[in-house]
C-alpha cells in the first residue's frame, strides 16, 4: 500500500478542490448584522423558555444560583419567581475576551461588559436597546450614569456597578516611598512580586498614564508604541497576569507570593477583612475608574424574562448589598451612603457620588478607536 | 490477482468531500482570513492587504517570530530526546522480551490510552509548588518545609517533561514494528562473519531500523510544533509555545485576521516537515507498493 | 550468538520496567488522591474518603459535561468508522495517482496541527452563520478520526482473501449483501477497534471543543480545563479522571483480549497465516501502519 505519496502536484491538486468549495460558500454565507425582535413577534413572557444564558464576570452570579460563590443578594426577586435552574453563565476574563465571546460565542441573553465597550456591541449589532418601562427600579437610577448607557437616546446598557482601579499592596513589604505612583509597577526593587491584570486595554491605559500622556484611550502611532515598550520592560518584573481575582490575585496577596497587584477596590475590602495589611493606591497620576451594567441581546429569545433579571440586580435593596460587600459604587441613587457600613470607605472612595468617576482626577476607562491595534501590541508583550 | 470489481472506487467519494468540506474548506478561509479578504467583525470593509504578513515575517511582529523559535526549540529537543529514550525499549520488546514482547507492548502503550488532559493534570498536580513531588521533598527533610524547587513548574523543564511523557510510548511503535519485522537473520549472517554484538548493533540493525526510528521522530515533531494544551497548564507566561499565540488571538484578544497569518504559517511549517521527513520513508514504501502492484 | 548480551539484557529490562513505572506513576497519583479526604492534594496523605466521588456526582455541570462528550463521541465514532469502511472499500479499487491522491487527502487531517483546525472550523461555521454548536464539535471530531478508521479498517480488509466475497457474488448475491454478510463480520475485529479508537480520541479531545463547543455546554474536556485552574473543583476532577483511567486502563485490556478473540475465531478464513500476524500486528498500530512494512 503506498502511503503518504506527498507530491507537491497531488497536494495543489486538492488545494485547487478546497478552494473551489470554499470560494461556493463564501458566495454563499454573510453574516448579516442581527435584528432585534421587534415588538409584534415578541412572545409574552409565559411562552418564553426561560433559559437565560449571561455573559458574567465572576463573582455576580444571581443568589441562589448553584454558580454562586460570593453570596449577593442581587437576582434574589428573580430567581425565588422563575427558579435557579435555568441561568447558564459563561465567564468573563478580561473585556476584550468578553466581546470576542460575544461576538463569535454568542448569541447571549444578557450581557454585562463595561462602558468602554459600549460601542463596539452596539455597532456589531450584538445588542438592542432596553425597554426602561420594564425595569421598575429604573427610576431610581442615577442619571449621570443612566446617560452615560444611551446611544442615540436609547437605552443601550442599564448601569449597576461602577467602581476604581488601581494597584493594591501589602503595607508590610512595600514601602511607602515607593508607593507614589503607577511607577509602582515598574519598581525593580520588587520583581517577581508584581502581578498585573491580562486585560489588554487597562494595561495599555496604565503604561500611558505612568508615561504621562494626556489621553490613555486614544494614542497616537507612536505613543502606542511607547507604551508596549514600557509594557515590555514591565513583563519580567510581573509574576504573572492574572485572570480570576478570587484564584490567583486574592490567595496570592493573602500568601505573600505577590504584593503589588492590579485589582478593583473589592480586593481591598475583601483582604482588608481577612487582615491582610493591604492599601489601594491612589497614584500621583490618578486611578482608572470605570462603569458597567448590562446589556440586552439583540436575538434574545427571553425579552420579558431578562428585563426582570436586571430588575433583579438594580433594585434597592441588592445595591445595597452589593455596596456593603464589594464596595463598588452602584447606580442606584435611593442608597444612600448611611446605609454603607464602612463609612471611612465610602468617604476614601467617594461612594455616594457616582460622578466621582468623571472628576479630572481619575480616568474613566473609555472606548478605545484603535483596539485592534492594541491587542495585537498586546499579544507582541505577551508573547515576548 | 488484479480482481477488484471498477466502480467501487466511486466509495471513497463521500469521506474524501466530507475531508474537503471541513478541513480544506476551513484551511482556505483562514488563508483568507489571513490577507484580509474576510473579517470577524461585522461591518469592516474588508480588503486585500499582505501588512499582516509583513508585519509577521520580517515587521515588527518579532516577538511571535522569536517565540516560534523558541517553539521549534523545544520541539525539536523533545522529538529528538523521546525518539532516543524510545528505542531502547522498543529493542528490549523485539530482543529481550521475545515470547512476552505483545503483552509487554499494550503495557507501554496503555497510558497513551487513557485521557491525555487527565495526564497533564496529574504533572500538574505532581510538580506543583505545593504539590507530590515538593512535599516528598519537605516529608523527607531534603528541602526545608514550605520552600518549593522552582524550575519543577510553570517551566520549560515542566512544559519539555510533559510533551516526553506523553509522546514516548507512542514513539517506540514505529521503532518497535521495524525492529519486529527485520529478518533476524542479518544479524546472525553478521554474527557469522565474525562481527561483535556491538559492530552488528550499529552496522545492521540500526541502519535497518532507520526508518521506524525516523517515523518515530516525525510522530512526536508534527503533533508537538501545534501544541498549546500542555504550557497553557504547566507552562509559565515565558513557557508558552507557538500554537498559545494562535489561541489567543482567537480568544483573548481577538484579531483573526493576525491570528490566521499565525496559523497559516504553522501549517506551512508542518506540511514542509512532513514532505522533508515523508520522503526518508516514500523511498522504502514506494519500492514495497511497486512490488505489489 | 544472540543479539544483546546477559549485561545488555539486564540493563535494558532495568530500563524498560523503570520506564513503565514513570510511564504509570502520574496514573497511581491520580488513583491515590481520589481517595484522600484532603482537598489539597499533597503529602502526607491524610486519610481514606471516598466523598469527593459523591461531590463530583451530585455537580450537575461535570455529569452533563460527561454525558455530553459520550453522546459526541458515540455518534463521531458510528460516523467515522462508517466513513472508514467506505473509504477502505473505495481506496482498494483504486490504484497508481488517484490511490496517492485520495490516500493523501484521506490523511490530511493527521497532519494539521489541531488548533489551525480549530480556528478553521470555528471560521467556517462563523461564515456559515450557525456559530458554535455540539453538531459541529461532533463533525469536528470525525474528520480527525477518520484517518485512524481508515488506518485500522484498511490492512484488515487488504488481508482478506478476495475469494470469499467472489464466491458470494458468484453464487448470486447482491454486492451490497456480500459486503453486509460476508466482508462486514470477517472486518469485525477492526470496526471494533476502529470505533473504540474514534470514541476513545473524541472524548478527550480538547482544542476543537475548546473552540466550538456553545457556551454553557461543555464537554467533559473543556470542563475539565476550566475545573483544572479552580482548586475548590480539583479533587472532584481527581475522583472522577480515577474513574476514567481505570476505565480506560479496563477498556484496553479488554479490547486486546477481545481481539485476539476474534483472531483466533476467525483465523481459518483469511488468506493465511502470514496475512493474519500483519493484520494482528497492523491492527495494534493505528497510525504507523501507513509508514511502515506493511
Amino acid at each position: 500500500m503506498t502511503a503518504w505519496v506527498l507530491d507537491r502536484r497531488r497536494f495543489l491538486a486538492s488545494g485547487a478542490a478546497a478552494l473551489g468549495g470554499a470560494v461556493l460558500l463564501d458566495a454563499c454565507g454573510s453574516p448579516s448584522a442581527s435584528h432585534s425582535t421587534s415588538p409584534a413577534k415578541r412572545p409574552p413572557i409565559g411562552k418564553e423558555s426561560g433559559r437565560l444564558s449571561i455573559l458574567e464576570w465572576p463573582g455576580y452570579e444571581a443568589h441562589g444560583t448553584k454558580a454562586q460563590t460570593n453570596g449577593l443578594l442581587a437576582g434574589k426577586h428573580y430567581t425565588d419567581k422563575f427558579g435557579t435552574s435555568g441561568i447558564t453563565y459563561t465567564y468573563i476574563t478580561n473585556d476584550d475576551q468578553a466581546l470576542e465571546k460575544a461576538t463569535a460565542s454568542g448569541p447571549f441573553d444578557l450581557m454585562h461588559p463595561c462602558h468602554e465597550n459600549l460601542p463596539d456591541y452596539v455597532s456589531r449589532g450584538l445588542v438592542q436597546p432596553f425597554d426602561t418601562k420594564l425595569i421598575p427600579s429604573f427610576s431610581q437610577l442615577n442619571p449621570f450614569l443612566a446617560k452615560k448607557g444611551q446611544i442615540n437616546g436609547k437605552q443601550y446598557m442599564i448601569p449597576w456597578d461602577w467602581g476604581y482601579g488601581s494597584l493594591t499592596y501589602r503595607t508590610d513589604h512595600v514601602s511607602a516611598a515607593d508607593a507614589t505612583g503607577w511607577e509602582l509597577a515598574w519598581n525593580k526593587k520588587y520583581s517577581g512580586k508584581i502581578s498585573l491584570w491580562g486585560g489588554a486595554s487597562t494595561n495599555f491605559e496604565i503604561a500611558a498614564l505612568k508615561l504621562g500622556f494626556p489621553n490613555m484611550d486614544n494614542l497616537t502611532g507612536s505613543q502606542l508604541n511607547a507604551a508596549k515598550a514600557a509594557l515590555l520592560t514591565q513583563k519580567p518584573l510581573n509574576k504573572l497576569y492574572w485572570d480570576n481575582e478570587y484564584t490567583q490575585l486574592q490567595p496570592d496577596l493573602k500568601s505573600g507570593t505577590t504584593w503589588i497587584g492590579y485589582s478593583w477596590q473589592d480586593t481591598l475590602v475583601t483582604l482588608s477583612g481577612e487582615n491582610v495589611p493591604v492599601a489601594f493606591l491612589n497614584p500621583s497620576q490618578g486611578r482608572l475608574s470605570w462603569l458597567c451594567g448590562f446589556m440586552l441581546g439583540a436575538n434574545t429569545k427571553n425579552y420579558y424574562h431578562c428585563h426582570d433579571y436586571v430588575e433583579s440586580f438594580i433594585n434597592h435593596a441588592a445595591c445595597a448589598q452589593m455596596t456593603n460587600s464589594y464596595y463598588y459604587g452602584t447606580s442606584n441613587a435611593t442608597v444612600k451612603p448611611s446605609e454603607i457600613k464602612n463609612q471611612t470607605l465610602v468617604k476614601a472612595l467617594k461612594l455616594g457620588d457616582p460622578t466621582a468617576i468623571a472628576a479630572s482626577n481619575v480616568h474613566l476607562q473609555s472606548w478605545s478607536p484603535n483596539r485592534k491595534a492594541l491587542e495585537l501590541a498586546w499579544q507582541e508583550v505577551v508573547a515576548a | 490477482m488484479m480482481r477488484r470489481r471498477s466502480g467501487k472506487g466511486a466509495l471513497v467519494l463521500p469521506p474524501l468531500l466530507f475531508v474537503v468540506a471541513l478541513l480544506g474548506v476551513p484551511v482556505v478561509f483562514i488563508a483568507l482570513f489571513s490577507v484580509g479578504l474576510r473579517s470577524n467583525i461585522p461591518g469592516t470593509p474588508v480588503a486585500f492587504s499582505l501588512s499582516n504578513w509583513s508585519n509577521f515575517l520580517t515587521g515588527g511582529g518579532g516577538a511571535f517570530r522569536s517565540r516560534f523559535v523558541y517553539s521549534m526549540e523545544v520541539t525539536l529537543a523533545v522529538s529528538v530526546l523521546t525518539t532516543l529514550a524510545a528505542y531502547p525499549l522498543a529493542y528490549f520488546l523485539s530482543f529481550v522480551a521475545r515470547h512476552r514482547r505483545y503483552a509487554l507492548l499494550l503495557l507501554l502503550l496503555a497510558p497513551f490510552f487513557t485521557s491525555y488532559l487527565l495526564r497533564v493534570i496529574a504533572w500538574q498536580i505532581i510538580l506543583n509548588n505545593n504539590g507530590v513531588a515538593n512535599s516528598l521533598l519537605w516529608d523527607l527533610h531534603l528541602r526545608p518545609q514550605g520552600v518549593a524547587v522552582s524550575w519543577l513548574i510553570y517551566s520549560t523543564f515542566s512544559v519539555a517533561l510533559v510533551l516526553f511523557y506523553t509522546w514516548i510510548p507512542f514513539v517506540s511503535l514505529p521503532i518497535f514494528v521495524v525492529l519486529e519485522n527485520m529478518d533476524h537473520r542479518l544479524q546472525e549472517a553478521a554474527a557469522d562473519l565474525g562481527a561483535s554484538r556491538m559492530e552488528t548493533f550499529w552496522r545492521v540493525t540500526l541502519p535497518l531500523s532507520l526508518p521506524g526510528v525516523i517515523a518515530g521522530f516525525v510522530f512526536v515533531l508534527i503533533p508537538t510544533t501545534g501544541e498549546f494544551i500542555t504550557p497553557l497548564l504547566v507552562g509559565g507566561p515565558n513557557n508558552q509555545l507557538f500554537g498559545n499565540s494562535i489561541q489567543a488571538f482567537f480568544s483573548a484578544t481577538p484579531d483573526w485576521n493576525y491570528g490566521s497569518v499565525l496559523a497559516i504559517a504553522l501549517i506551512v511549517v508542518v506540511v514542509v516537515l512532513t514532505l522533508v521527513f515523508g520522503r526518508f520513508i516514500q523511498t522504502d514504501l514506494r519500492a514495497e507498493a511497486r512490488a505489489e502492484q | 550468538m544472540k543479539p544483546v548480551s546477559r549485561i545488555g539484557s539486564a540493563g535494558l529490562t532495568v530500563y524498560f520496567w523503570l520506564f513503565v513505572l514513570f510511564l504509570f506513576a502520574p496514573l497511581v497519583v491520580l488513583l491515590i488522591f481520589s481517595v484522600n479526604s484532603s482537598p489539597t492534594p499533597t503529602l502526607p496523605l491524610s486519610g481514606f474518603s471516598t466523598h469527593w466521588f459523591h461531590e463530583a456526582f451530585s455537580n450537575t455541570v461535570l455529569t452533563n459535561a460527561l454525558v455530553r462528550s459520550v453522546f459526541i463521541a458515540l455518534v463521531a465514532a458510528v460516523i467515522a468508522t462508517a466513513l472508514g469502511i467506505m473509504a477502505s472499500l473505495g481506496l482498494m479499487a483504486l490504484r497508481g495517482r488517484s490511490l496517492s491522491l485520495a490516500l493523501t487527502v484521506l490523511l490530511l487531517p493527521l497532519v494539521v496541527p489541531y488548533i489551525c483546525l480549530a480556528v478553521g472550523l470555528l471560521i467556517l461555521v462563523e461564515v456559515l452563520g450557525s456559530g458554535p454548536s455540539l453538531i459541529a464539535v461532533v463533525l469536528g471530531h470525525c474528520v480527525i478520526v477518520l484517518p485512524f478508521a481508515i488506518l485500522v479498517i484498511m490492512p484488515r480488509l487488504r488481508s482478506l482473501d478476495p475469494a470469499m466475497n467472489e464466491a458470494a457474488l458468484d453464487l448470486g448475491a447482491s454486492s451490497f449483501a456480500a459486503l453486509r454478510l460476508i466482508t462486514l463480520p470477517l472486518l469485525a475485529p477492526a470496526l471494533v477497534s476502529s470505533g473504540i479508537i474514534c470514541f476513545v480520541t473524541s472524548f478527550d479531545e480538547f482544542a476543537i471543543a475548546s473552540f466550538l463547543a456553545p457556551s454553557g455546554q461543555p464537554t467533559y474536556p473543556v470542563f475539565l480545563y476550566a475545573s483544572a485552574r479552580t482548586p475548590a473543583l480539583l479533587p472532584e476532577v481527581i475522583a472522577v479522571g480515577a474513574l476514567i483511567i481505570a476505565g480506560s486502563l479496563l477498556l484496553v485490556v479488554l479490547a486486546e483480549g477481545g481481539r485476539r478473540w476474534a483472531e483466533r475465531r476467525l483465523v481459518g478464513l483469511t488468506a493465511s497465516p502470514e496475512a493474519v500476524m500483519s493484520a494482528a500486528v497492523s491492527d495494534q498500530q493505528a497510525v504507523p501502519v501507513a509508514m511502515v512494512n506493511d
